[in-house]
């Protein structure tokens, strides 16, 4: 992917280890790109471009990664927050970056990332894709690693006072967890929160098809420090086997997902000693 | 012993359709029909071969065709390949080619003595492709019915669903085959048009994937849809996902990225001037959004796997 300068320098950009990892991340998936867009130099961009943010910026901390399964369909459902979403990237990376084996996250986006100009594009090559419902089955069947934000946009714009108090939770990453069988790692991450509270929504304006334009308070996000949770996965298939489209089935493994992932905020937020460290 | 009759025989992709059913077992006899007055040797590269000069256009040519040398050899398969060859060919006469010649045609083979099954080459970008929608296409994905959608998309979507509205009511068995694009010249392939040219625009801040058949594969699915006795519509990709810098670089093009609102100005500039026919309306979609046809319905049924990647540079 790429000319051979760009390749030079996205090596260039990455410390010995982080080289070997992309490659290991490369050697663990097809060659060439994916339907979505992927590309495993791709991710090594992903990998150079974020490790500022991850490393120095954000000093991101992470535990339990060792819940993430090494293999097979498996689903990373995680709490979104703080305007733009430098927690979704922050996550990716990490994932990217610990999990053993390597996998290679495959993020999901709101419809709209796609539409933005270069950053589509780069985020599709890095392993995001868009979040409509098929892409998401397409990766499940192909035994891929999935990583969702069941709150959705509206986790993220939320008020600074409902920080780290889950808003509405979606049932669809259950759905797909019951269909294929695939454990859901809840996860929290503490920190995004307070990057960068929104000012305001500007909900007349839809750049590129957005919900809306926020207006943050903050030109940069704040260097917070974030803190990653990954929590023990739950094999929600075991635990209802009913049918997956049930709206109730659904709603009640909603909840008790949620219900993980509050309660690994919870701990996360007593255990961090201050938003920047 | 099958017996097929081939439309739009004489194209790159025809020849590959018929030594793709001459190299299976069991292929008796094919008639070959095409517009070229010179019999091609590319096409009678056999004694099963049959060339028969036609336009499809005029309803009585066709009924002669159906009632004389199809009933004579007993034709049982009809694969219709027929479409404009002219990548920007609008009006009533290409309309006429792409749309009323399938319709006619499907017709006269439904009430045909020894036709059994019909298969029709459709094209990928019939799909409407959007960020809301998946980017690995299934054959349930909506199609482009908007109302702006050029003349070119039109007609594909017309003709296809003209053919799929008889799925389950016609006595035939039917096959719609919707391909991913194929860089075969004198096809209406709109990328080979688009990189015909030595300088390729293309939207600034925007590079997709594109998945492109090579012409033997292409060639190869067609077959498989004529010999097997599904019905239904099949997806067939390619062995070649590229995103559009690397397929333009590949093709020994020159690249130059544009904001999107020029890339409108720019190619209807070019083809006024350069008499080129690229159309960046009908090819917005695909220019901004990567999307890849799904074959598992063609994998499953047809045992249609993509093996030859499309060759670079093309010709």
């Amino acid at each position: 992917m790429g000319t051979p300068l760009r390749a030079r320098l996205t090596r260039a950009l990455l410390t010995e280890p982080l080289r070997a990892r992309a490659d290991a991340l490369a050697a663990a998936r097809p060659e060439g790109y994916d339907s979505f867009g992927g590309h495993a130099r791709g991710t090594e961009l992903g990998l150079a471009l974020t490790r500022p943010l991850y490393e120095a910026w954000f000093r991101v901390e992470s535990r339990g990664v060792e819940h993430v399964p090494a293999e097979g369909p498996a689903i990373i459902a995680c709490n979104h927050s703080g305007t733009l979403p430098f927690d979704a990237f922050m996550l990716h990376t990490d994932l990217a970056r610990r999990t053993d084996p390597p996998r290679t996250p495959r993020t999901v986006m709101d419809r709209f990332v796609p539409r933005l100009p270069f950053f589509g594009t780069l985020v599709a090559r890095a392993g995001g894709i868009a979040g409509t419902r098929r892409n998401c089955e397409h990766v499940l069947e192909e035994g891929q690693l999935l990583v969702v934000f069941p709150e959705g946009t509206a986790g993220i714009g939320k008020p600074f006072r409902d920080r780290y108090r889950l808003t509405d939770w979606r049932v669809g990453h259950v759905e797909l967890a019951l269909r294929y069988r695939a454990p859901v790692v809840p996860t929290a991450l503490v920190g995004a929160e307070e990057q960068m509270p929104t000012l305001t929504k500007l909900e007349r304006f839809h750049p590129f098809g957005a919900p809306y334009l926020p207006i943050p308070a903050t030109p940069f996000p704040l260097p917070v420090r974030y803190h990653i949770r990954y929590g023990a996965p739950m094999a929600l298939h075991e635990a209802y086997d009913g049918d997956p489209r049930d709206p109730e089935v659904l709603a009640d493994a909603a909840a008790r997902v949620k219900e993980r992932v509050q309660a690994l905020l919870d701990e996360g937020l007593r255990e961090r000693r201050g938003i920047f460290r | 012993m099958s017996r097929y009759l081939i439309t739009g025989a004489t194209t790159a992709i025809g020849e590959a359709v018929i030594r793709a059913l001459l190299a299976q077992e069991g292929t008796a006899s094919i008639l070959a029909v095409g517009v070229e007055a010179v019999r091609p040797t590319s096409v009678e590269i056999d004694g099963r071969v049959r060339y028969v000069r036609l336009d499809l256009t005029r309803e009585r040519n066709l009924r002669h065709l159906m009632f004389g040398p199809v009933r004579e050899h007993a034709t049982e398969v009809v694969i219709d390949m027929a479409s404009h060859r002219g990548v920007g060919a609008s009006g009533p006469r290409a309309r006429a080619l792409n749309v009323l010649a399938t319709r006619s045609l499907l017709a006269l083979s439904e009430e045909h003595p020894t036709i059994r099954r019909f298969v029709y080459r459709g094209f990928g970008e019939v799909y409407a492709i959007d960020s809301s929608l998946p980017s690995r296409i299934d054959e349930a994905q909506p199609l482009d019915l908007s109302p702006g959608a050029p003349q070119w998309v039109r007609d594909r979507v017309e003709a296809d669903l003209t053919v799929c509205t008889r799925f389950g009511m016609s006595p035939l068995s039917i096959a719609v085959v919707r391909a991913a694009e194929c860089l075969a010249p004198r096809a209406g392939s709109q990328l080979h048009d688009y990189l015909s040219s030595d300088v390729c625009y293309r939207p600034l801040g925007y590079d997709p994937v594109i998945n492109l058949v090579s012409i033997e594969d292409l060639g190869r699915a067609l077959a498989l849809a004529a010999g097997a006795s599904a019905q239904g519509i099949f997806n067939i990709p390619g062995a070649t996902t590229l995103p559009l810098s690397e397929i333009i670089r590949r093709s020994g093009r020159r690249q130059i990225p544009v904001p999107g609102p020029l890339m409108t100005p720019l190619y209807a500039l070019r083809r006024a001037a350069r008499g080129t026919d690229f159309d960046y309306a009908i090819n917005r979609g695909r220019l901004h959004h990567g999307a890849v046809l799904d074959g598992a319905r063609a994998r499953t049924i047809l045992g249609y796997a993509p093996e030859m990647p499309v060759p670079f540079p093309i010709d």
